[in-house]
C-alpha cells in the first residue's frame, strides 16, 4: 500500500512534468517547425529584411553550405527552405485566367526526404492538417490552404499556375497540380498559403542551388536555448565574415526571431512555476503518506519493543524501510509516469474536436514531452518526502510508551 | 447532523499534522485552479478588450469588397460614407477609416505598407491619432512598435511614402513619424502607416469615402448599410475564443492531476482513519448510531478537509489573487506573429462563478473520495469493531 | 559667363521670342516617338543587387494600341510572349503553356525585375493628349541644345502628375525625362542616348530608367534594330498567336 501511494504520486509528477513541458513548448515548436527553426542560416541582408521574405537576398550554393553545416553540426538536422511571395492563377477551361490571388509560399523538401520520421512532411504535421486530397507525391504537386482553394475555386487534381518573381526579380510562371488542401488553424495562413516541394520552387523561381534559408532542427526535436547558443557561437567562429559581406551566411536562433525570445523565456518560467507548485503539493502528500504509513505500524512497533528491540533500532528500521519504499515507489511511479507520458507524447490528446475544421496544423492536439528531467524528477519528492513522513511518524515511537504502542495493535 | 460536523471538526484538528498536510495540498488546488482560470478569463477579456479599444470598437462595418487578407481588394474597397452614419461620426461614436496600399522606402529598399487614414480627432480608439495634428512640413504619420522595429524607423524619422490616388496617379511625399505606439493588437501595427483621414481622402481623391468604420453602439441592429456590412465584435474576436478554448482544455488536465493528487492524500488518510478508529466506530454503533450515520460522520470528516482547505486558501490565496490582479502575470504567449491580440501581461479576473464552481467541484470530489472508504464501515460487524478487531 | 547665358536664355524663354510653343515641341516629340507600325529588337539590362542580367526581345507594334513582344533570351525567358491590346495585357509562358492575364495589381509589378512597371509600358496615349506643356528654359545637355519643358497632366488617370523633359531642340527627341509625383517628389528618371535617324525620324536607342526612390543602378533599355512602317500581319495581335 505505501509503495502504491508513492508510486501513484511519483507517476503523477513525472507525467505532469512531461505534460507541462509539452504544453508549454507546443506553440514554440509550432513556430519553429513552420518557420523559425531552432536555428536558421540566412544571408546577412536577408536577416535584416526578414519580414519582407526577399528571395533576391537568398543564400547561394546551399548544397555545399548545407553539407558543411551538417559536418560541423551533426547534432542538428539541416533542411533547405524557401519562403516566398507570389500569386496563384487558376485557369478556366481555355487555359485563361479564371481567378487569381496572392499567396505566401513555403518550399520544403516534400519528396526526397523519407516521409517517415525526420522528414519535413512529418515535421510540419502535414498529414493531420490535410483537408482534401493528399500530400504531394510527385514533382509539380502543390498544397493550398483550404480557404484559399475555395476562394480560387480549385479542387485537388486541378492545374494552377504560380506567378512569382525569380531571385533576379524576373517574373516567373510555373504550373502545379493541386494535390491537396491544408488547414493551419490560423487565419493569416489559411487565407493564402501554398506549400510545394523545394525543387519545384527552385525551378519556378530560378533559384537553382539556392534557398532563402537553411533551417536547423535539434536532434531532440525540441528547442534548447543553451544548445542554440553553443551552435551559434561555433557558427560564428567557423563561418567568419570579416568583410561584413551582405550575402554571407549568418545564424539566427529561434530566440532571435519575432518575439520568440521572450516567449521561450516565459514558457520556461511558467513551466518551472507550475512544476514547482505541483512538486510542493506532491511532497506534502507523500510526506503525509509516509506519516500515515508509520502510524499504521505503531502496533507492530509495540510488539517489537516488547520483544526487547531498542527504540533506536525500531526507528532506524522504519526509516530504512521508508527509504526502500521511497525508492521502490519512485522507480515504479517513474516507470508508470513515463509510460503514460510516452502515450501522450506519441498519440497526443486531441482537444480540437469541438472546434470547426478539427484537423489543423495549430496545436489543438496536446502532447506530453519526455525530457531527461522526467527520469529523476519523481525521486526527490518520492524518497525525501516519504522518509520525512516516516521519520515524523517514528518520533511517536519515542514519545509513547511501549505499552501504549502495543495497545495500538489492538486498536 | 450538527453534531456530526462538530465531531468531524474536532477529529480533524486532533489529527494535527496529517490533516494540515492534506489541507495545504487541497488549498493549493483551490488557489492554483482559480488563479489559472482567472488568468485565462483575464487574457480572454484583455485580448478582446484591447481589440475593442484599439481597433474594432463594439463592432465594425466593412466595405463589401474589403478582405484584410487579400491586399488586392484594398484598391476597390471604398465607398462614400453613408449619410446614416454621419450623425454618429459627428458625435464621435463612429470612426471612419480609409485604407490604401502604399510603399515606403526605408534605406532605399522598397517595402509595401498599408496606409490607413483615421480622423485625428477620434477618441474612440486608443491609437494616438491626436499626434497626427502635429505641425510639420511632411505628412505626420504614426506607426506601431513592431512596424518601427521591422522597418528600422524611430520617432522623428522621415521616409518617402509612395501611393497612387484612386485614378492611378503616383504620389509620393515625405512622412514624418510623429509617434510610435505600443499595442498588443498586431493587425493595426504590422506593415502599417497611419495618417490623418482628411489628408488621405484628399490625396486619394476620395473625399468623404471610407473603407470601414468602427463604432461604439452595439445595440443598433443594422446588418448592412449601403456598401458596408456589419462585423460584430463576436465575429471579429472569434479567433481569440477558439484559442482560449484550446488553452482552457490544455490546462484542465493539469487541474485534474492536481485534484487527483489531493484526493489521493485524502483517500489515504480516510483509509487510515477508518482502520485505526474501529473501536470508535464500534462505540458509535453501540451508542445507537445507525451505520449510515457513522458513514456520514466519516464522510463529513473527510469532506471537512475541503472546507478547511477553502478557509486556508482564502487566508493566503486572497492576498495573492489581489496582488496578481494588480500587478498581473506575464503569460508566456505571444502569437502576435500570427495576428492575434495577445497582451504580454495578463491581469487575472476572478468571477464569483469561477470561485463558487471551483469550491463546489473540490467539495464534491473530496466528499466522494471520503465516502468511498467510509462505505466499508457499513459492512463492519459492530461488536467486532467495538473490540477493535481488524476486519 | 554661364549664368549670364542662362539668364539671357530665360529672358528669351519668358518673352517667348524664337522659342517654339511647348505644345508644338511635344507634338513633334510625339511624331518622332509614337508610330504607325514598327518592329524592333531590343535588350533590357537590369541591375540587380547581385549583378546584372540582360533580356532580349523582339517587339511588333501596330499604332499605339497593339503590341506583341516575344522574349528571345536568356533561355529562361525564351518563348515568353506578351500581348497588349488597348489596356489589356496577357502573358504567355511556354513552360506553363498558360495565357495569364495581367490585370489590376499585377500591372503595377515591375517588368522582369526592372524599374519599369507593366503599367509604365501600357500607357499608350500621346503625350499631347495627357499633358499640357510649358517651356521652362533652354539648356545644354551632353553638348546638345535642349528645351526644358514641363508637362502637367490635364487628365486625372495618369501615372505621373508632372514631368520635366529635356527635348533636343533640333531633333525633337527627349534626352532626359523626370517623372514627378503630385507632391512634386521626383519618382523616376529616364535618360535617352544614342539617337539615330530611321526613315526620317529621330529615335533614341538607349534609355536608362531609374526609380529614384530606390537604391540601385536602374534599368538599361537598348534598341539594337528598329524598322518603321513594315507590314505586320494582323493575326500577330491575337491571343491565338501567343501560343504559337
Amino acid at each position: 500500500m505505501p509503495i502504491l501511494i508513492v508510486a501513484v504520486g511519483v507517476a503523477m509528477s513525472v507525467f505532469l512534468h512531461a505534460y507541462i513541458t509539452g504544453l508549454m513548448n507546443d506553440s514554440i515548436e509550432m513556430n519553429a517547425k513552420l518557420s523559425f527553426g531552432h536555428v536558421k542560416v540566412v544571408t546577412k541582408s536577408f536577416a535584416e529584411n526578414i519580414s519582407q521574405m526577399p528571395t533576391d537576398l537568398a543564400l547561394l550554393e546551399t548544397t555545399a553550405l548545407k553539407e558543411k553545416l551538417s559536418k560541423e553540426f551533426p547534432e542538428v538536422a539541416w533542411v533547405e527552405r524557401i519562403q516566398f511571395g507570389g500569386l496563384i492563377d487558376a485557369p478556366d477551361e481555355n487555359g485563361e485566367t479564371k481567378s487569381q490571388g496572392p499567396a505566401i509560399g513555403i518550399g520544403i523538401d516534400l519528396l526526397s526526404a523519407p516521409t517517415g520520421r525526420g522528414g519535413e512532411t512529418e515535421r510540419m504535421g502535414m498529414a493531420k492538417s490535410l483537408v482534401r486530397g493528399r500530400l504531394p507525391e510527385n514533382k509539380g504537386e502543390i498544397l493550398l490552404s483550404e480557404l484559399f482553394s475555395q476562394k480560387l475555386g480549385v479542387n485537388p487534381g486541378d492545374k494552377i499556375t504560380l506567378i512569382g518573381s525569380t531571385m533576379n526579380g524576373a517574373m516567373s510562371y510555373y504550373n502545379f497540380f493541386l494535390a491537396g488542401t491544408l488547414s493551419f488553424g490560423v487565419q493569416v495562413m489559411d487565407k493564402g498559403t501554398i506549400v510545394a516541394d523545394i525543387e519545384d520552387v527552385r525551378l519556378a523561381l530560378d533559384m537553382e542551388d539556392a534557398a532563402t534559408e537553411i533551417t536547423g532542427f535539434f536532434g531532440s526535436g525540441y528547442f534548447s536555448a543553451d544548445l542554440a547558443a553553443d551552435v551559434k557561437e561555433k557558427f560564428v567562429s567557423n563561418f567568419p565574415n570579416p568583410e561584413n559581406d551582405e550575402y554571407s551566411p549568418v545564424m539566427l536562433s529561434l530566440k532571435d526571431q519575432g518575439s520568440m525570445g521572450q516567449f521561450v523565456d516565459l514558457s520556461n518560467t511558467m513551466g518551472a512555476i507550475i512544476t514547482f507548485v505541483f512538486m510542493l503539493a506532491m511532497s506534502l502528500v507523500l510526506w503525509n503518506a509516509g506519516l500515515l504509513g508509520g502510524i499504521r505500524r505503531y502496533g507492530e512497533f509495540g510488539i517489537r519493543l516488547a520483544m526487547g528491540e531498542e527504540k533506536k533500532h525500531v526507528y532506524r528500521t522504519l526509516v530504512y524501510e521508508s527509504v526502500m519504499i521511497g525508492i521502490a515507489g519512485s522507480v515504479v511511479g517513474t516507470a508508470f509516469g513515463l509510460f503514460f507520458a510516452w502515450l501522450l507524447q506519441t498519440y497526443g490528446l486531441n482537444l480540437g474536436d469541438s472546434m470547426k475544421g478539427s484537423s489543423m496544423m495549430m496545436p489543438t492536439i496536446i502532447r506530453a514531452r519526455i525530457t531527461p528531467v522526467d527520469f529523476y524528477i519523481g525521486f526527490l519528492p518520492g524518497i525525501v518526502s516519504t522518509v520525512i513522513g516516516a521519520m515524523l511518524a517514528g518520533v511517536g515511537i519515542y514519545k509513547r510508551k511501549t505499552s501504549q504502542l502495543f495497545k495500538e495493535l489492538e486498536a | 447532523m450538527k453534531i456530526a460536523f462538530k465531531l468531524a471538526f474536532r477529529n480533524l484538528i486532533g489529527a494535527g499534522l496529517r490533516t494540515w498536510l492534506n489541507v495545504i495540498v487541497l488549498s493549493f488546488s483551490f488557489v492554483v485552479i482559480i488563479w489559472m482560470k482567472g488568468i485565462l478569463v483575464g487574457w480572454d477579456h484583455q485580448a478582446k478588450n484591447d481589440m475593442e479599444q484599439w481597433e474594432i470598437g463594439k463592432g465594425q462595418f466593412w466595405h463589401n469588397q474589403y478582405d484584410p487578407y487579400d491586399g488586392f481588394t484594398i484598391t476597390d474597397s471604398h465607398a462614400p460614407i453613408p449619410s446614416e452614419f454621419k450623425p454618429e461620426i459627428e458625435k464621435g461614436e463612429m470612426v471612419p477609416m480609409l485604407f490604401a496600399q502604399g510603399t515606403i522606402y526605408p534605406q532605399g529598399r522598397m517595402q509595401p505598407a498599408m496606409i490607413k487614414g483615421i480622423p485625428a480627432s477620434q477618441t474612440l480608439l486608443k491609437i494616438p491619432t491626436h499626434k497626427l495634428d502635429s505641425v510639420t512640413d511632411a505628412i505626420p504619420a504614426i506607426i506601431g512598435e513592431v512596424m518601427a522595429r521591422s522597418s528600422h524607423l524611430e520617432k522623428g524619422s522621415r521616409i518617402v511614402l509612395r501611393w497612387r490616388d484612386s485614378k492611378g496617379t503616383f504620389d509620393a511625399t515625405e512622412i514624418e513619424i510623429v509617434d510610435i505606439f505600443s499595442t498588443t493588437v498586431p493587425t493595426i501595427d504590422v506593415a502599417q502607416v497611419w495618417i490623418n483621414l482628411e489628408t488621405m481622402q484628399e490625396k486619394l481623391l476620395l473625399p468623404e469615402q471610407a473603407t470601414l468604420f468602427s463604432f461604439a453602439n452595439p445595440e443598433e441592429n443594422r446588418s448592412e448599410v449601403g456598401d458596408f456590412r456589419l462585423k460584430t465584435k463576436k465575429d471579429l474576436t472569434a479567433e481569440i475564443d477558439a484559442m482560449i478554448e484550446t488553452k482552457n482544455k490544455g490546462q484542465s488536465v493539469f487541474y485534474i492531476i492536481l485534484l487527483l493528487l489531493a484526493m489521493l492524500a485524502i483517500f489515504d488518510t480516510q483509509i487510515l482513519s477508518i482502520f485505526r478508529r474501529q473501536k470508535e466506530i464500534g462505540t458509535y454503533v453501540a451508542l445507537g448510531y445507525t451505520r449510515q450515520q457513522v458513514v456520514t460522520l466519516f464522510t463529513v470528516e473527510g469532506a471537512m478537509h475541503a472546507v478547511l482547505a477553502a478557509a486556508l486558501a482564502a487566508v493566503y490565496g486572497v492576498p495573492f489573487f489581489i496582488w496578481q490582479a494588480r500587478v498581473g502575470f506575464t503569460v508566456p504567449m505571444d502569437t502576435s506573429e500570427f495576428g492575434m491580440a495577445i497582451a504580454p501581461t495578463m491581469y487575472p479576473i476572478y468571477s464569483m462563478g469561477l470561485i463558487l464552481s471551483t469550491t463546489i467541484i473540490v467539495l464534491l470530489t473530496t466528499s466522494v473520495v471520503s465516502y468511498w472508504p467510509a462505505r466499508r464501515i457499513a459492512k463492519m460487524n459492530p461488536t467486532e469493531a467495538l473490540r477493535g478487531k481488524i476486519q | 559667363m554661364k549664368t549670364i547665358i542662362a539668364f539671357i536664355l530665360t529672358i528669351i524663354t519668358l518673352t517667348g521670342f524664337s522659342t517654339p510653343d511647348a505644345n508644338e515641341i511635344l507634338r513633334k516629340v510625339d511624331k518622332n516617338l509614337s508610330s504607325d507600325n514598327r518592329v524592333m529588337e531590343s535588350s533590357i539590362t537590369i541591375q540587380g543587387k547581385r549583378g546584372a542580367r540582360t533580356i532580349t526581345s523582339k517587339t511588333y507594334a501596330m499604332g499605339d494600341k497593339k503590341s506583341f513582344t516575344e522574349y528571345l533570351s536568356p533561355a529562361r525567358e525564351q518563348g515568353t510572349k506578351m500581348l497588349k491590346l488597348e489596356n489589356q495585357l496577357w502573358i504567355y509562358s511556354p513552360s506553363t503553356d498558360r495565357i495569364i492575364q495581367i490585370s489590376g495589381h499585377l500591372l503595377r509589378q515591375s517588368v522582369m525585375g526592372s524599374d519599369l512597371s507593366y503599367e509604365d509600358m501600357m500607357d499608350d496615349r500621346k503625350l499631347t493628349d495627357i499633358y499640357d506643356a510649358k517651356v521652362l528654359s533652354e539648356e545644354e545637355l551632353d553638348g546638345r541644345k535642349t528645351y526644358l519643358i514641363e508637362l502637367t497632366a490635364k487628365v486625372t488617370d495618369v501615372a505621373y502628375h508632372s514631368q520635366k523633359m529635356w527635348v533636343d531642340a533640333e531633333r525633337f527627341v527627349p534626352l532626359k525625362q523626370e517623372m514627378y509625383a503630385k507632391s512634386g517628389q521626383l519618382l523616376k528618371r529616364l535618360e535617352m542616348k544614342d539617337v539615330i535617324q530611321v526613315k526620317g525620324r529621330w529615335f533614341p536607342t538607349t534609355m536608362i530608367y531609374k526609380d529614384m526612390l530606390k537604391d540601385g543602378d536602374g534599368t538599361e533599355f537598348k534598341i539594337s534594330k528598329i524598322e518603321f512602317n513594315v507590314e505586320i500581319p494582323e493575326y500577330i495581335f491575337s491571343k491565338a498567336a501567343l501560343k504559337k
